[in-house]
């Protein structure tokens, strides 16, 4: 009866929720009887009426005395939070540090990430730019980042759309002379002038309009000209490179960005190229060159693209129909070269997409698992702040001001973290850069998501962990509380195997993946690569001397004390491929294949220990080896159904040799397959010449001692014969591997991660060990009393564990078997899928787990029954 | 000795002015009709703490009651700081107004 006019509920509530200070359940009372009294005298609707009223105009006051009353329970909070700090030192050390390795190695991580992402955002017009790549079908199908050398500079002229294109080609190596001193600088590149009109890189002297507009011109970096001329302008002043001509510098812009696609230290001007071979630049089959485009503002770049094959048609249709090829032109946006491009031979390594994901994957991992650390630890430790809790509401704290209390506190660990993870990031930035290879920094200016991004993860993290302890714990039933023991559910414990089970799944899975990677690695280095790459010097760069001095050099530096062998090439191993098309007997024109083609001398063979299998090597008493004999590969032999190949010919047309009409040109033998790339890419039909004037290395086997001592030998007779040369030289083994670099930094850093996940996941299981033997210590001491050995107690507590870790491995085993399976599919030559592998990552997570929880359960299992027994 | 503010000071005039019926009810209905509009609770509790913080008031917790949803009134009374407080209130205001009829403020408008 009275229940019909009860009050509303909702406002009510409201009132309730907010009402934070003392008296706040006076509050309703008083509204209650005051509506009693007025449903009476003036009706119930009314009454109704005017609760809703004084309870809406209540809620403001409330939530301004709520803020102020919060300040002085927050004092109280913090008081208690740091108490706790200090009064458990093990298990807040263990809590901050885990959170804080978790986000220091995240955040690093994300750093990264930011970075790889920021690539070519700089430019002004990056949304505009487009780099040309085509797709062609010469026998067999290629992609490649480079275009028709004529292609740009056709297009600005025949679409309106396009404002400009500019060329670069590929940076390298060369030499580079300042008057009397020599040098070599790593990137260095033929550019267009327009360039500078696509691209923002701002000019610190001279004009960008025309510092590359003519001829013998060239624009280098800020470093470069510190390096060169000191404080002096060296604007006019000369340098000379590989050639005889000298170049003056016209302008000096600001360093290359890290985060460019491409990096250059020096620009000499496309016009040079025009002066020195016209007839190449006009050349539409000379493929070699980047071509980067500018469309115009209100340009359809997909409407665009559909014009291309038309304008493909109309410049090169003649020539591909010749060829029996086609040419397909794409248009690639900037902003996605460097992580959407996978084409062979691009213009530098550019990151993968994959890697990112990869990675922010890892970042999340390593945080998750911090994060389930966190809620382990603070639940396992629920028994000791159960009584506070239990103080608390008996003294009038609501459910909802607890949850408060312990997000509070949690997030207040995580902002410790967070401090103690930017001075981690500090210490490992160096370190972590010098893997990488990167400049990064926590640098605000650059990164303006920084201090607010920072801070958003500490509070994400903080809410997070924190919220399934704060509301374990806030529901602790105060009697039950202070009157014994507080004894956490079943269903809490399920929570936290389920915790400890997918932190060692991800473990498991990070374990596993690294393995592989190094066991790919190392597969990669030891695998027969058809040559020797061991004690192998190589100088590069001789094009230009080598029709004058070949015989010179290959006798002097064969008499060196300590050569085994000199042989010269156009290329060694490892640093790319030149393909061509070729017509094998049997084979119509339009079937001409592809073959890998290089120059040699007939030592370079037996230099680097390549094996002919069948047939002959070129010899240099036979004047015609040079003119109409080849040497093919095992591949090549194979894939033509060459059962003899010696004396099986090429057909090669006036385009590919210095005669007029048709040359046959004879197999005189096949060698061994070599890789000539890394072992991602298959070995490709090759096809050797005997050449020495095309050849531009010579690769130099010597004795495995005194090794400095022969190399400055070398050294010491190429200064007698190329005295105006700087002396270069790598070792191919160094140059070969360095194809792996990427693969490399991989497998360091998810070694790194992989060590952090399983050092913050033990952490997290030993606090667990730990809570779970607290709680059954009397139950050790009564089983030590009739009679239970230590090793049965320790096995006894260990057993949890083992169960745990077991099924770590059987969630994670799947996962990692496709992640792994999906990654060495990137190889064309790959290890195999080992099941030891899958058994040491379990033997190895089951020996980790076991170490980290016996150290609580031998304590245990010695511990004296008397003590264990007699509390209470 | 802090000084109460004017909401203050009508609360504690009220709590003198209803002697043991000082409750929230009351009050609010007391000064409700003193200043002639609705104070509301929110404001009301709000101003009681800050009296009891200033220790110009003390409370007192009667019986629950079924009307108030079984929770109990709070009762509260003036402190010897509370009275002092009142009589500089009223002294202030005497010689303030001393000498100032209504008449002669009408006269001003």
């Amino acid at each position: 009866m009275k229940k019909k006019i009860l009050p509303p509920k909702i406002p009510g509530l409201l009132i309730e929720l907010f009402a934070w200070y003392d008296d706040s359940y006076v509050v309703l009372g008083d509204v209650c009887e005051e509506y009693y009294e007025i449903s009476e005298s003036r009706g119930r609707t009314y009454a109704k009426l005017w609760f809703w009223k004084q309870c809406l105009k209540t809620f403001p006051v409330f939530i301004n005395d709520f803020i102020l009353w919060r300040m002085v329970m927050f004092k109280n909070y913090l008081k208690v939070a740091l108490r706790t700090v200090r009064k458990q030192k093990g298990y807040a050390f263990i809590n901050i540090a885990g959170l804080a390795v978790g986000m220091a190695a995240c955040l690093l991580i994300f750093l990264w990430i930011h970075d790889e992402l920021s690539y070519d955002m700089y430019h002004e017009n990056a949304d505009r730019i487009y780099r040309l790549t085509i797709d062609a079908n010469m026998g067999t199908q290629m992609k490649v980042p480079v275009s028709p050398t004529p292609a740009g500079p056709a297009m600005v002229e025949e679409y309106p759309e396009v404002l400009r294109s500019a060329r670069l080609t590929r940076p390298n190596r060369s030499p580079v002379i300042v008057g009397e001193k020599d040098y070599f600088e790593e990137n260095v590149a033929f550019a267009d002038n327009s360039l500078f009109a696509i691209f923002s890189f701002p000019f610190l002297e001279g004009d960008p309009k025309t510092a590359l507009a003519t001829a013998y011109s060239a624009v280098i970096t800020q470093d470069i000209a510190k390096k060169y001329f000191g404080s002096e302008s060296p604007i006019g002043k000369m340098i000379k490179f590989d050639g005889p001509n000298e170049y003056a510098i016209m302008g000096v812009v600001e360093n290359v960005p890290k985060n460019s696609h491409f990096q250059f230290n020096i620009l000499r001007s496309m016009e040079t190229r025009y002066a020195e071979a016209r007839d190449l630049m006009e050349n539409w089959l000379a493929v070699s060159q980047y071509t980067y485009v500018l469309l115009d503002e209100n340009a359809d770049p997909k409407g665009f693209e559909q014009k291309l094959p038309a304008f493909i048609d109309k410049n090169m249709g003649a020539i591909l129909k010749a060829y029996g090829a086609s040419l397909v032109l794409h248009l690639q946006p900037l902003k996605r070269i460097h992580l959407h491009s996978d084409f062979p031979g691009d213009i530098a390594a550019q990151g993968d997409i994959r890697s990112v994901y990869l990675f922010a994957a890892i970042a999340l991992f390593v945080l998750i698992i911090a994060c389930i650390n966190f809620v382990n630890l603070s639940t396992a430790r629920s028994a000791i702040r159960a009584k506070e809790v239990g103080m608390r509401k008996t003294l009038g704290a609501v459910r909802h001001r607890l949850v408060g209390q312990f997000l509070g506190e949690s997030v207040l660990y995580s902002m410790l973290s967070l401090i103690l993870a930017v001075g981690l990031i500090l210490a490992a930035m160096p370190w972590f850069n010098a893997l990488l290879g990167r400049r990064l920094s926590l640098n605000i200016l650059q990164v303006p998501w920084l201090i607010p991004g920072f801070i958003g993860l500490a509070l994400i993290v903080g809410i997070t962990a924190g919220s399934y302890p704060a509301f374990f714990l806030s529901s602790f039933h105060p009697v039950r509380v202070l009157r014994g023991r507080a004894k956490a559910g079943t269903q809490n414990l399920r929570f936290r195997r389920i915790l400890v089970v997918v932190q060692f799944a991800i473990s498991i899975v990070l374990i596993i993946g690294t393995m592989m990677i190094y066991k790919q690695l190392t597969y990669m280095k030891l695998k027969e690569l058809g040559f020797d790459k061991e004690h192998v010097v190589v100088l590069p760069g001789l094009g230009g001397v080598m029709a004058a001095s070949y015989d010179t050099m290959r006798n002097e530096f064969k008499n060196i004390q300590g050569v085994a062998n000199v042989g010269a090439s156009s290329m060694v191993p490892g640093q790319g491929i030149t393909k061509s098309l070729f017509q094998p007997e049997g084979f119509a024109k339009e079937q001409s294949q592809p073959m890998d083609y290089r120059s040699i001398d007939p030592d370079y063979l037996a230099t680097l220990e390549i094996d002919i299998v069948i047939g002959r090597n070129f010899s240099s008493d036979l004047a015609t080896d040079k003119t109409e004999s080849a040497l093919i590969n095992k591949t090549a032999a194979d894939k033509f159904g060459w059962d003899d190949p010696i004396g099986k010919q090429f057909i090669l047309d006036s385009d590919q040799s210095d005669q007029e009409g048709e040359t046959r040109i004879n197999v005189i033998g096949v060698v061994e397959d070599y890789h000539s790339t890394s072992l991602r890419e298959k070995i490709d039909p090759m096809i050797l010449f005997y050449d020495p004037t095309q050849c531009t290395t010579f690769s130099i086997r010597i004795a495995p001692t005194h090794i400095q001592k022969t190399l400055s030998l070398i050294r010491d007779k190429w200064k007698t014969i190329l005295p105006q040369k700087p002396f270069d030289y790598f070792f191919l083994d160094d140059s070969f591997d360095s194809q792996y670099r990427a693969e490399e930094r991989m497998g360091k850093l998810s070694l790194r991660f992989c060590l952090l996940a399983i050092l913050i996941g033990c952490l997290g299981l030993f606090g667990m060990a730990s809570y779970t033997t607290e709680q059954r210590t009397k139950e050790i001491g009564i089983r030590k009393v009739l009679g239970a050995s230590t090793g049965l107690i320790v096995r006894l507590l260990s057993k949890e564990y083992i169960v745990l870790v077991a099924v770590g491995n059987l969630i994670a085993w799947p996962v990692a078997y496709f992640l792994i399976k999906s990654w060495l599919d990137n190889f064309a030559y790959r290890t195999s899928l080992a099941l030891w592998v899958f058994v040491a990552a379990a033997a190895l997570s089951l020996a980790v787990a076991l170490l980290t929880v016996s150290y609580q359960s031998i304590k245990a299992a010695f511990s004296d029954p008397v003590k264990s027994l007699r509390y209470e | 000795m802090k000084e109460p503010t004017k909401i203050e000071e009508i609360l504690l005039v009220a709590i003198w002015h209803l002697e043991k019926q000082a409750y929230g009810v009351k009050i609010r209905q007391y000064v409700s009709t003193i200043i002639e509009k609705q104070l509301t609770y929110g404001h009301l509790y709000s101003t009681l703490n800050q009296l009891v913080i200033k220790k110009f008031v003390t409370k007192s917790v009667g019986k629950p009651a079924a009307r108030r949803l079984g929770r109990p009134r709070i009762y509260y009374s003036l402190t010897p700081e509370g009275i002092d407080a009142l009589k500089a209130a009223q002294a202030m205001y005497e010689k303030l107004w001393s000498g100032i009829s209504r008449h002669a403020l009408e006269k001003v408008k």
